[in-house]
C-alpha cells in the first residue's frame, strides 16, 4: 500500500471519531504547551539576566572584596574579620602581572536632595577615567559629559536619579546642583555629612543587574571627594581589569591577589558568576522540562488507551483488511500513522499555544512579550525565547511519545489472525 | 483445464473453549479453472472452515492445501497476503468498511494491491457499473440495501482480477427477491466472464445454477453431484 493511501486510510479513521481524537490531541497539546511555555520563559529569563550581567560586569574583570566568602559586590564582603580593604591596595594590585588597571570603589548608601525632595541613592566614589575605561559600554553619558579630571564638586548620576518613573522624582538636570547627604552612623551623635555638587553628566539607562559596574540608581563622585566626605580610606571593593579574559589569566591573578592579602580578601570573577548562573538555569530548565514531560507521559498513556480501544472496535475491520490482502506490516503502519497524525497535530497546536502562554505570562509579569516597556519584572524585560532547539525538540518529543505508545496496540493489530478477526463481534 | 484448487486429505481441528472440534476430517477436493462449485451442508458440517482454508485465511491442521499447485503451508505470512490479493472473498455479512462509499470500498482492495489512483478509480466505476450500481457508487453502505451492499462486496472481490471467487452464503442475509438478482449476477460472472467460483450456501435455488454441488456432513464430503 502506498504511503499516501496509508495516510488517507488512517486519516479517515480519525475523522470518524472526532471527539475521541480531539481529546487525545488535547492531551498532547497540554503536555507540549507546558514544555514550550516553561522552556521559552526560562530561556528568555536566562538570556535577559545574562545580558544584564554581561553589560554590568565585563568578563575580563575581577572583583576583590574583604572577607573569605563568595563576595558579590560590597554587600556580602567584610564579615567578622578585622581586615579592611584600603584605597591604596588598588595600586598594589595594579602592579601585578596581567593586570591592566585596578580601581578602588567606596560605596555608601545616602540621599540626594534636589529642592524639597530627596531619594535614597548609592553614593559611589570612583576614579571616573579608569571606571570609564573598564565599563566603557555602560559608564556612558547620555546628557553632559563625564569629566576625566573632575573637580571635587562634579558628579555623575544614573538615569534613575534624574529620570525616575516613581513618584518621588527628583527632576534635576545636567548642570543643576544637588545635595548629597550621608549619615555617619558611627559618629555620636549621628551626624549628617552634606556636600553640594554639580551634575556633570547623566548616564544612559543600564538596567539593574550591574555587579560592581555602574547602576541606574548610582551617584558617582570622585574618589578623593568620597574619601573626604565619608572620612575613610577603606574601600568596599577593588575592580581589577585584566589584560585578557582567558581562564588561565583569571585563575592566576585571582590566586595572586588572594595570596597578597593572605586569604583575607575574596576574588570573584564575572565568568565564574556567569558559569554558576548558567548551570543553575540549566538545572531549573531540566527540572521544569521534567515536570512538563510527566504531563506528556500521561498524554502518551492516553494515546495507548485510545489505540487499544480502537483496536478492539476495529478487530473485524482489520480482519477484512487482512482478507483483502493487507500485510501485517501495513496494518502496523496504519495504526502508527493514526497516532503520528494525532501527535503531529497535538505537537504543532501545543507549540503555538505554549508560545502564546509564555508571552501571556511575560506580559503578566510585566513588560515582556511583543509589547515592550520599561516597567518590567524588577526593571527587567523578559522576552520568551522559542529557540529552534525547543521547537524541534517539542515536535520530536510529541511525535516520539505518540509513536512509542502506539507501538504495542499497532503491533497487536498487525498480529491478528484474519479468521479470528473476522469472527469477532 | 488447469487445477486451481486442490485439497488433499484436509483436516482441521480447532479449540472451542477447551473442547477440540474436528471441523474437517479428511477432505479431498479439486477445482478446475472456470468451475462453479456449491458446497452444501448443515450448520457445523465444516463448509465455512473449508472455505477459510481455500481462501488461505487459515491453515490446515493436517493434509495439504494446494493453490495453483503451490502448497500453502510452505508460504510465509507475506507470501500468504500476496496470495490473498489474488483470491476474491465475498462474505455473508458483506463486511464493507462503513465509513467508505461503495466506490471507495471497491478501491480499497486495489489500493492494498498498490494500484495507482487513476486506474483504481476507473476500474471501481467499471465494476460497479457491471453489477448495476453506477448510480449509487457514492453512497455509504448504510445508505444501501442488503442486495446493493452484496453487489458492492462482489465488485470489491473482483477488483484485483482474482484467480477465483469464494462466497460464504452470499444470499444468506438478504431477502429472496434480491437474492434472485445476486444469483443472476453470480451465474453471469461464471458464464460470461469465466470466473471460477466456490460458494458455500444453504440456498437450494442458488445451488441449482452451479455446475457442481458438493454435499458435506460432519467434516467430510458425502456426495458430489454434477448439474
Amino acid at each position: 500500500m502506498k504511503t499516501r493511501d496509508v495516510f488517507h486510510y488512517s486519516f479517515s479513521a480519525i475523522r470518524l471519531r472526532k471527539l475521541r481524537a480531539g481529546l487525545t490531541i488535547l492531551g498532547v497539546v497540554i503536555g507540549i504547551a507546558a514544555i514550550v511555555a516553561l522552556l521559552s520563559i526560562s530561556q528568555g529569563l536566562q538570556s535577559a539576566i545574562t545580558a544584564q550581567l554581561e553589560k554590568g560586569f565585563a568578563t575580563d574583570t575581577l572583583l576583590v572584596t574583604a572577607g573569605r566568602g563568595f563576595g558579590m559586590g560590597g554587600a556580602v564582603g567584610g564579615t567578622g574579620s578585622s581586615f579592611r580593604l584600603l584605597v591604596n591596595d588598588a595600586q598594589n594590585i595594579s602592579g601585578m602581572e596581567n593586570v591592566d588597571t585596578a580601581i578602588a570603589i567606596i560605596q555608601k548608601t545616602g540621599y540626594v536632595k534636589f529642592g524639597e525632595k530627596a531619594v535614597v541613592s548609592t553614593i559611589v566614589g570612583v576614579d571616573f577615567a579608569k571606571y570609564k575605561n573598564i565599563y566603557s559600554s555602560t559608564f556612558v553619558a547620555e546628557n553632559g559629559s563625564i569629566p576625566l579630571n573632575p573637580e571635587n564638586s562634579s558628579i555623575v548620576v544614573g538615569k534613575q536619579v534624574i529620570d525616575s518613573w516613581k513618584n518621588e522624582t527628583l527632576i534635576p538636570n545636567v548642570n543643576d546642583s544637588i545635595e548629597i547627604i550621608w549619615t555617619n552612623a558611627t559618629a555620636r551623635p549621628l551626624t549628617n555629612v552634606t556636600s553640594t555638587s554639580n551634575i556633570a553628566a547623566a548616564l544612559k539607562e543600564i538596567g539593574t543587574f550591574g555587579i560592581g559596574g555602574p547602576s541606574d540608581s548610582g551617584v558617582y563622585i570622585p574618589l578623593s571627594q568620597a574619601q573626604t566626605l565619608f572620612g575613610t580610606d577603606e574601600c568596599n571593593m577593588i575592580i581589577v581589569k585584566l589584560k585578557s579574559s582567558d581562564k588561565a589569566v583569571i585563575d592566576s591573578v585571582s590566586t595572586a591577589i588572594k595570596n597578597a592579602f593572605s586569604g583575607e580578601a575574596s576574588v570573584t570573577s564575572s565568568t565564574a558568576v556567569l558559569n554558576i548562573l548558567s548551570s543553575v538555569f540549566s538545572t531549573i530548565e531540566l527540572f521544569l522540562a521534567g515536570i512538563a514531560a510527566i504531563s506528556l507521559l500521561v498524554a502518551g498513556i492516553g494515546i495507548m488507551n485510545i489505540m487499544i480501544v480502537s483496536l478492539m472496535e476495529r478487530t473485524r475491520e482489520i480482519g477484512i483488511l487482512k482478507a483483502l490482502g493487507m500485510k501485517g506490516r501495513t496494518v502496523l503502519l496504519v495504526f502508527l500513522c493514526e497516532s503520528v497524525i494525532i501527535g503531529l497535530v497535538g505537537a504543532l497546536i501545543g507549540i503555538v499555544s505554549g508560545w502564546g502562554l509564555a508571552n501571556l505570562v511575560a506580559i503578566v509579569l510585566g513588560g515582556g512579550g511583543p509589547v515592550r516597556d520599561n516597567a518590567g519584572f524588577g526593571g527587567m524585560t523578559i522576552t520568551p525565547m522559542l529557540t529552534p532547539t525547543v521547537f524541534v525538540g517539542a515536535l520530536v518529543f510529541g511525535l516520539g511519545v505518540s509513536v512509542v505508545f502506539a507501538l504495542y496496540p499497532a503491533w497487536r493489530a498487525s498480529k491478528l489472525k484474519p479468521v479470528e478477526a473476522l469472527r469477532y463481534e | 483445464m488447469t487445477t486451481i484448487v486442490e485439497a488433499v486429505n484436509l483436516k482441521k481441528t480447532y479449540m472451542l473453549g477447551k473442547v477440540p472440534v474436528n471441523a474437517l476430517q479428511g477432505v479431498n477436493l479439486k477445482v478446475e479453472g472456470g468451475d462453479f462449485l456449491a458446497i452444501l451442508g448443515p450448520s457445523g458440517s465444516g463448509k465455512s472452515t473449508l472455505l477459510n482454508l481455500v481462501g488461505v485465511l487459515d491453515k490446515p491442521t493436517e493434509g495439504k492445501m494446494l493453490i495453483e499447485g503451490v502448497d500453502v503451508s510452505t508460504l510465509n505470512d507475506n507470501q500468504l497476503t500476496d496470495l490473498r490479493r489474488r483470491i476474491g472473498f465475498v462474505f455473508q455479512f458483506f463486511n464493507l468498511i462503513p465509513r467508505f462509499t461503495a466506490r471507495e470500498n471497491v478501491e480499497l482492495s486495489m489500493s492494498i494491491a498498490d494500484i495507482s489512483r487513476n486506474e483504481r478509480r476507473k476500474r471501481a466505476e467499471d465494476l460497479l457499473e457491471t453489477v448495476g450500481l453506477k448510480e449509487r457508487m457514492n453512497h455509504k453502505p448504510i445508505e444501501l440495501s442488503g442486495g446493493e451492499q452484496q453487489r458492492v462486496a462482489i465488485s470489491r472481490a473482483l477488483a484485483n482480477n482474482p484467480r477465483f471467487l469464494l462466497m460464504d452464503e452470499p444470499t444468506g442475509n438478504i431477502d429472496s427477491k434480491t437474492a434472485n438478482e445476486i444469483i443472476g449476477l453470480v451465474k453471469k460472472l461464471n458464464e460470461e466472464k469465466g470466473v471460477t467460483i466456490i460458494m458455500v450456501t444453504h440456498d437450494q435455488r442458488l445451488a441449482q445454477v452451479t455446475k457442481r454441488i458438493v454435499q458435506m456432513s460432519d467434516g467430510v464430503i458425502i456426495k458430489e453431484v454434477v448439474n
